[in-house]
């Protein structure tokens, strides 16, 4: 719309009485279907039967998760609006949570959040006259390779991040060497590691040695999730992700703000993904510095 | 023709979050929409798109949400309204 000169300024708007006005479960009911004859329902049994089989595939498990849950939990504590900062997640805390959905324990899979998000889309030359520092969408890519998870070749991947994060990195002209930080949509904490996975940051199942040393935390090298993501800010779909980079390369974090207060690289480039279905449908942006 | 640093993200919404009562999901697209728009620099008729973002089946007791409910409650006409998908 934008391109085709329709539109000036698009709006992109979600919200959601998902907690106290019962959305969510409305939703996750009408996911369920004809798999609920094998224990499917909603959709933390689909994720769940992912993150078993590439247990099986390639040798992951909760030891790579809780690497990741905690790591957020630890970005949550800086910001002030998580829902979850003010409760630690140690490792012991991450193996005493009850388990959900084997593999999953309560603490690997995403808040349910009432709230709302937005953000406003516009041309370059017009975003350079505008009140905020500009934040350009260098390059995206998407790959919707099935509809539920029953019908996917490949249960534990390659997901649709594969394609769609080589071709944003394309896109974008850049690589994975050159991006500071990433924002990936995390429903659970396995579809952190199959994201990173699939764009390339490590090989099946190593996962769990990149993430050792709090690779992904305040003071790491690859700083994943800045505001807590969903498992510890709030939910609010693509929409969580999107913003924190946005806000991140704005450097209007406050304590959490990427550069020497929280000992990590000042961003210039942050890789956000959104992610739809059981892994079935994914949206990789590069977003930039203006 | 590379859609490559044509576009930019110029304004971000955020509103109340977590356990939030008594507030329907519309008045959440609502606030995040005008804080997008405030933190923008923009005024509301400048908005001349508007994408509401994944569909889902409406909370018990209220409509289903729609692109043109939020547009019409905004005080807007913009001149392309969509419907993601779920």
């Amino acid at each position: 719309m934008l391109d085709a000169g329709i539109c000036n300024y698009v709006v992109i708007t979600y919200g959601h009485s998902a907690l106290w006005g019962g959305g969510m479960a409305q939703m996750l009911f009408q996911m369920t279907r004809n798999e609920a004859a094998f224990g499917h329902f909603g959709a933390v049994g689909g994720y769940a039967l992912a993150a078993r089989r590439a247990m099986h595939e390639f040798g992951t498990g909760p030891g790579t998760w809780q690497r990741i849950a905690s790591g957020q939990r630890k970005w949550a504590a800086l910001n002030p609006i998580s829902v979850m900062g003010k409760k630690p997640l140690a490792e012991e805390d991450y193996f005493k949570a009850p388990m959900a959905a084997d593999p999953f324990r309560l603490v690997d899979i995403c808040l349910v959040s009432d709230g709302g998000r937005a953000i406003i889309v516009t041309s370059a030359e017009r975003a350079r006259d505008l009140r905020q520092p500009a934040v350009l969408i260098s390059g995206m890519g998407q790959q919707n390779p099935s509809r539920e998870i029953g019908q996917a070749r490949y249960m534990a991947g390659p997901t649709g991040a594969k394609k769609a994060g080589k071709e944003a990195l394309q896109m974008a002209d850049v690589s994975l060497k050159d991006v500071d930080a990433c924002q990936i949509y995390d429903c659970f904490s396995y579809t952190v590691e199959i994201t990173l996975q699939d764009y390339g940051f490590f090989g099946p199942g190593e996962g769990g040695d990149w993430l050792k040393g709090g690779t992904i935390e305040p003071g790491g090298s690859m700083p994943v999730n800045t505001s807590g993501g969903q498992l510890s800010e709030a939910y609010f779909m693509g929409l969580t992700p999107i913003a924190e980079a946005v806000m991140q390369l704005r450097g209007q974090c406050g304590d959490r703000q990427l550069g020497p207060q929280t000992q990590t690289k000042p961003p210039e480039v942050i890789l956000a993904s959104d992610n739809g279905g059981i892994l079935q449908s994914h949206a990789c942006f590069v977003l930039k510095k203006g | 023709m590379s859609l490559k640093d044509k576009y930019a993200i110029v304004g971000v919404g955020y509103t109340p979050q977590g356990k939030v009562p008594d507030r329907t999901s519309l008045s959440f697209h609502l606030e995040a929409t005008a804080n997008a728009i405030k933190d923008a620099g923009l005024k509301k008729e400048d908005i001349d798109g508007l994408i509401a973002y994944r569909h889902f089946p409406p909370c018990p007791g209220e409509p289903d949400v729609t692109p043109q409910h939020i547009a019409q409650h905004l005080g807007i006409e913009p001149s392309y309204l969509s419907q993601d998908a779920n």
